[in-house]
């Protein structure tokens, strides 16, 4: 079960800022973080991030403007 | 999806209601309120955002943002410019433009522009920014726009201290009245290329951007597919930053033909200023703000509404509108509580910032270089530095 951060709510630019620091803070072993947004922002911002950290990054839309965000370790 | 699309019809609707009751007032109003929709619609469907242009340079080496607001000010100087250049044909020292953000340069332009930079990053959202963030349903962003309001009902009381000290012998430096028009705008022009190659660079130390992945269009069959398509692409995808950017220095540019620049925070404190008296608590006379152009402090007069008012409010419904039609409204209420006083305080900063500079990031810098003045750029830098402060900020409030 991957682990998942919340972020809903959260003004610019803290759902990108917190997601960076859960991916640096994510255990060796753990692939997978699953980041939970409502800020469209950040799906400009988290996958440049995440791809400076080694991540690669899926969108999936969950309606009523909020996204589900995968992030597997290459 | 069809429920977003009936919805923004409803506000769109209203928009038209009172665009026709409003015409029937004062045609002031009326063209007023239709910019303000556009302005709204657009800086919604493009997420313009003042704070990230700035933040995100530091923060990540991101450029995205601070590239559309190039290009939108390199469109707005070229139409400036001509708009200018007709009304005052003849270059003659002393004499402005009636309407061009030339205003008095001096300390406060550079304080004002720090206040603004933190305040922008400490909110998460520029003057602009949390207005229509508002309209998408980002409570910090109600707290920032009450921070705001407040912000500047404290500049107008410190107004008369900061107009003795600093801008009643604050120069207006036009460019024109150095370089003629035509140099003046090339001037400009080049200054925001060089601007963009710093912005090239600064991206390229930070490593790779990936690009906005492509959104996959299913074949057209007709133009119906095709009306469809581009019904999606205006309504309901967001728009590439530059098309927002061009498309708000080109609203800027018709704002003038018409009227004026674009900016609003003047109306804010008009509200501030005459909320402040209800309780008896206006500040007094402030003294040659009637005199200068721009967003500059407006006195309450008394009235209720005028037609800056009208700007507002359509600023608001139009990107209510917006994210209405895209299925972007939601209300977005922060967990953690240091986010309110964050909000609120960044929104006070950002208020005392615009009202001693006189305009935040559209006023005083996003009409204030196209008008070909100095204080705009002078604004700008010490913007950037503000925002860097503020981001050394906020990575240290979790």
């Amino acid at each position: 079960m991957a682990q998942t951060l919340d972020v809903r709510g959260e003004i610019c630019p803290y759902p990108m800022m917190r997601t960076v620091s859960a991916l640096k803070k994510l255990p060796e072993g753990e692939k997978v973080l699953e980041v939970v947004t409502d800020h469209a922002p950040a799906l400009d911002t988290i996958p440049t991030q995440a791809a400076r950290l080694g991540f690669t990054t899926e969108v999936e839309e969950v309606g009523g403007s909020e996204w589900r965000i995968l992030l597997t370790r290459v | 999806m069809a429920t977003n699309a009936m919805r923004a019809l409803a506000a769109w609707a209203l928009a038209a209601v009172v665009f026709v009751w409003a015409h029937n007032h004062d045609t002031q109003f009326s063209m007023y309120w239709a910019f303000g929709l556009a302005f709204g619609f657009t800086l919604q469907r493009g997420r313009f955002c003042f704070a990230s242009a700035f933040r995100d340079l530091f923060l990540l080496g991101h450029g995205r943002n601070m590239k559309g607001v190039l290009l939108g000010m390199a469109v707005a100087s070229v139409g400036f410019g001509l708009v200018m250049s007709r009304q005052v044909g003849m270059i003659i020292e002393g004499i402005y433009p009636p309407a061009g953000n030339v205003v008095p340069l001096g300390v406060h332009t550079a304080l004002g522009g720090v206040l603004f930079g933190v305040g922008m990053v400490l909110a998460g959202g520029c003057a602009s920014g949390s207005l229509y963030r508002m309209s998408e349903g980002y409570v910090a962003s109600w707290v920032a726009f009450a921070g705001l309001m407040g912000g500047l009902l404290v500049a107008a009381y410190t107004w008369n201290w900061w107009w003795e000290t600093s801008i009643s012998t604050g120069p207006r430096l036009w460019l024109p009245h150095t370089l003629g028009h035509p140099g003046a705008l090339v001037v400009t022009l080049l200054a925001l290329a060089a601007a963009y190659i710093w912005v090239l660079r600064v991206e390229h130390r930070a490593g790779m951007v990936l690009p906005t992945p492509p959104v996959k269009s299913a074949t057209s069959t007709g133009v119906a597919d095709d009306l469809r398509a581009l019904g999606r692409t205006v309504f309901v995808r967001g728009w590439p930053v530059l098309t927002a950017g061009a498309v708000l220095g080109g609203l800027n540019v018709m704002l003038f033909t018409a009227q004026e620049p674009w900016g609003f925070t003047g109306e804010v404190s008009r509200w501030s200023i005459g909320l402040a008296g209800v309780f008896g608590a206006a500040p007094g006379p402030l003294t040659g703000a009637d005199q200068l152009p721009g967003c500059v402090f407006v006195p309450s007069d008394g009235t209720i509404f005028n037609h800056m008012t009208f700007l507002v409010i359509a600023m608001w419904l139009g990107s209510f509108a917006g994210a209405l039609g895209a299925g972007e409204f939601k209300l977005r209420v922060p967990k953690q509580p240091v986010r309110y006083a964050q909000s609120f305080g960044g929104g006070v900063l950002m208020g005392y910032g615009a009202g001693i500079a006189m305009g935040c990031t559209i006023g005083a810098f996003f009409s204030s270089i196209p008008s070909l003045a100095v204080n705009g750029w002078v604004f700008a830098i010490f913007l950037a530095l503000g925002a860097w402060i503020g981001t050394q900020a906020i990575s240290r409030i979790a």
